[in-house]
């Protein structure tokens, strides 16, 4: 964790599009959208596609009306991390210090190259890796990581940038909306408002104990970070996780308590992996359900003694669902959160399990993990998880974007 | 199911673009130019990677010029395995595809689609595209409970 002179950030542009541009190259120019888990909603678009009116989130069918000359990808997850992997080693080339924020966005300390000026040093970054990668990215330079940030946004696409003198700054953040600081909006943009507080300037202007006031500690970090101050680190290790969680659509809606029950098993095997390579345990579940009709409902338990164990987060979840279960409406997303999380090496000891059964239970979790690891993942799973065939059917649900583990983001 | 299928222009040689009277196919959509073959097109064809080369042959039989075979221009890949084509002689075949089109809907793809190629009763080269049941993905995409087999690759 360092705080430095100059901090850099690297956006790659339109990231999944040009993701699958590199291994078709036919798809340059053309009006691109990668579709998401279920293909009902474009994820990523294309500039050709985005000056169709098409955004991100836009479902296909209306989609289609916009840009009927779109070409439509399903995503892969996995080809997306190769390539972001491969960003991030080129970036630890120019800088001893890279923070792997998101699968397409990266923080570094900016160190100038032998001869070169900051500014210099951003347009080589992103040539090599348009040269090495074949992703186009941009690179913006600033005495903080907000500022760095909100250069790159400005800069895109393809564009390198370094801004580090006060004048500069100030001409940028006199055009861009409060809204663009990552951090800012909808309901904390409508509480500066009556402040006078439209543009990032206002805000870097505004006095300190007024932000302090309306946006709380975080709302004034960013306003040392807009004024040049750096107080958010590069995090070279993701920090720890305060919560873990699975879930997400169901591609569809149901209101079967079997299948519901299916998705809580599958989920709760996905955040047991998870929990299992961050050697952590939960001290509580938590699990909502989201219905079509705009209702939800959850459930949460705090468990006796954490642990990792299936059979016990499976009794210890199904209270929680049928908490969360509305009879007869229809249900279409579920998310499951384990948190209060404690390391693995202070795991507790319960006065009631018995010695005997809790060995089976993790010979049986060691021998599940041994063959998915040899066999593929969900190779072996839990019988309850049969409803749900479809979705096992299609290798993409196998890796989704939360699979890619050391982003700093989320 | 699968409407149509393009292909970028460089893929087709120039003679063949011209001894197929393809021009008229070239569609333009930004970048490379493409090919577009479609069903409903008043002259069907589709490009087939034959023994090597690539040749355009007819797409099913939709116009009924053939009295012997199927008035459509898709099989089942069940149809094609338990031996429904076997008695026609049929030959299964690559079909190069960059883009797939179906209701509306184009998407890319990585190689091509699976088809089956059978002789009419005058010896001419049909060709049919080999379909599945539709996954729940594709079924979302597109709203077809039918998709083409392609070829390493599923949807």
């Amino acid at each position: 964790m360092t705080i430095s002179a100059a901090v850099g950030h690297l956006d790659a542009d339109c990231f999944y599009v040009s993701a699958e541009r590199v291994r078709n190259p036919f798809l340059v120019g053309k009006p691109v959208g990668v579709l998401g888990n279920q293909g009902a909603c474009v994820i990523a678009k294309s500039y050709e596609m985005k000056a169709a009116g098409v955004g991100t989130g836009t479902p296909i069918w209306d989609a289609l009306e916009k840009c009927p000359d779109g070409i439509y990808v399903k995503r892969d997850f996995r080809w997306y991390e190769v390539l972001s992997r491969r960003m991030f080693d080129v970036v630890r080339e120019f800088s001893p210090h890279v923070e792997y924020y998101s699968i397409d966005e990266f923080f570094f300390d900016a160190v100038p190259l032998p001869g070169k000026t900051l500014s210099e040093t951003a347009t080589a970054m992103r040539d090599r890796i348009r040269a090495e990668v074949g992703v186009p990215v941009t690179v913006g330079i600033a005495r903080s990581r907000t500022l760095a940030k909100l250069i790159s946004d400005a800069a895109k696409p393809f564009g390198a940038s370094a801004v580090l003198d006060r004048s500069s700054e100030t001409e940028l953040l006199a055009s861009r909306p409060v809204t663009e600081i990552t951090g800012i909006a909808g309901r904390r943009a409508r509480r500066l408002q009556p402040w006078g507080i439209q543009t990032c300037l206002d805000l870097a202007q505004a006095d300190r104990k007024l932000v302090r006031e309306l946006l709380t500690a975080s709302g004034e970090a960013l306003w040392w970070e807009l004024n040049g101050e750096p107080v958010a680190p590069i995090h070279r290790n993701r920090p720890l996780h305060k919560t873990l969680s699975r879930g997400g659509s169901f591609g569809g809606s149901t209101s079967n308590p079997v299948v519901l029950h299916a998705w809580l098993v599958r989920n709760l095997e996905r955040l047991i992996e998870e929990l299992h390579y961050h050697e952590l345990l939960p001290g509580r579940l938590a699990l909502y359900l989201v219905y079509r009709d705009g209702r939800s409902g959850g459930g949460q338990v705090r468990l006796t003694v954490p642990t990792d164990r299936f059979d016990l987060l499976l009794d210890a979840a199904r209270p929680c669902l049928r908490e969360a279960w509305i009879p007869r409406a229809e249900a279409t997303h579920m998310h499951l959160i384990a948190d209060d999380l404690n390391r693995c090496r202070d795991r507790p000891l319960s006065l009631f399990d018995d010695p005997d059964h809790s060995e089976k239970a993790t010979a049986v979790a060691r021998l599940k993990s041994e063959i998915n690891a040899r066999h593929g993942r969900f190779a072996l799973r839990s019988g309850a998880t049969l409803p749900l065939a479809n979705v096992y059917r299609d290798d993409a649900n196998a890796y989704d974007i939360c699979d890619i583990r050391g982003k700093s983001c989320f | 199911m699968c409407d149509a299928v393009a292909i970028p222009r460089h893929r087709l040689p120039l003679d063949l673009i011209e001894r197929q009277s393809l021009r008229r196919r070239i569609h333009e959509r930004g970048g490379e130019p493409e090919l577009q073959f479609h069903y409903r097109d008043r002259n069907p064809r589709l490009p087939v990677q034959r023994d090597g080369r690539l040749q355009i042959v007819r797409w099913g039989n939709g116009r009924g010029q053939s009295r012997s075979l199927p008035r459509t221009g898709w099989t089942w890949l069940e149809t094609v395995e338990s031996g429904g084509w076997q008695e026609i002689g049929g030959l299964p075949v690559e079909i190069p595809a960059t883009l797939v089109w179906d209701r509306g809907v184009w998407y890319a793809v990585r190689q091509g689609v699976r088809g089956l190629l059978v002789p009419d009763e005058r010896g001419a080269a049909v060709v049919y595209v080999i379909c599945e049941p539709a996954s729940s993905y594709y079924r979302v995409m597109t709203r077809s409970n039918r998709m083409p087999v392609l070829i390493e690759e599923r949807i």
